[in-house]
């Protein structure tokens, strides 16, 4: 390899890096804080299945990355939602527990 | 004699009364909630059952499960915790959001794993507090 093989690489040109399979948790000594109630959380209570129009329901430990990851198997395609839901999202770090998200297809 | 430390007695418990009633009404829940900040985050190998990192360290391995422990300070029913792990230039690498009731001083840890090796290169980790950013934390991977 010579020196101008070496000085043309640069780290614009590795290619990305896949973390799909990164596993992750928390755990605190102060317990979790509740919830607000939210009347319409499908029947596992854990999120709301994509209805026709695309709605998911934050639940406790989401992010707009992790939403992205599940809902389009990319967290870097967060920015989707999160356009499509500035009317209630000014924050794209903060969203809460019970906030229905537009999951855009198109 | 008497008579007189009655009477500034009664002022006394009258002014006491008074300011009771005062201006701040909401101010009865104030004593239960104070202002919930992160005072240290600490990455490392390993973590005690207190959630504290017990192998501090910011140069991990690629096979290593990454901890960091965050301390807070203050009261609060809801506090959102969360952590964005980033890899070279800003690549996300995971992000995981933990909402806590804490009372005092808490430690809360995040932990992120690769079950086929980290690659090796610079991350960081930036620990948000209500959604505003709290505190940075730099480490690299390198091989063995």
């Amino acid at each position: 390899m010579g020196i101008f093989d070496k000085l043309g690489k640069n780290d614009d040109e590795k290619p990305k890096a896949d973390f799909s399979n990164v596993q992750s948790g928390s755990s605190s000594t102060a317990p979790e804080a509740a919830a607000p109630s939210v009347p319409d959380l499908g029947p596992t209570g854990t999120s709301a299945p994509a209805a026709p129009d695309d709605t998911y329901v934050v639940v406790s430990g989401d992010s707009l990355s992790k939403i992205a990851k599940r809902q389009y198997g990319d967290m870097d395609q967060w920015r989707r939602i999160y356009e499509a839901n500035r009317d209630q999202i000014k924050d794209p770090d903060l969203i809460h527990p019970g906030q229905k998200l537009k999951i855009p297809r198109a | 004699m008497h008579q007189l430390n009655r009477i500034s007695l009664a002022l006394l418990l009258m002014l006491v009364s008074a300011a009771c009633r005062g201006d701040k009404p909401a101010d009865m829940t104030a004593n239960t909630s104070t202002v919930v900040r992160v005072t240290d985050v600490t990455l490392g190998r390993a973590i005690g059952g207190d959630k504290a990192v017990t192998d501090k360290t910011d140069d991990f391995k690629p096979n290593d499960t990454i901890y960091a422990s965050v301390a807070t300070e203050g009261t609060a029913a809801s506090a959102s915790l969360r952590a964005r792990w980033t890899h070279g230039d800003g690549q996300v690498v995971d992000e995981s959001t933990r909402t806590i009731a804490p009372g005092g001083r808490t430690m809360t840890e995040f932990h992120i794993a690769k079950p086929d090796g980290w690659p090796l290169g610079n991350y960081q980790l930036e620990i948000f507090l209500d959604g505003r950013s709290a505190e940075t934390k730099k480490f690299e991977v390198k091989g063995s």
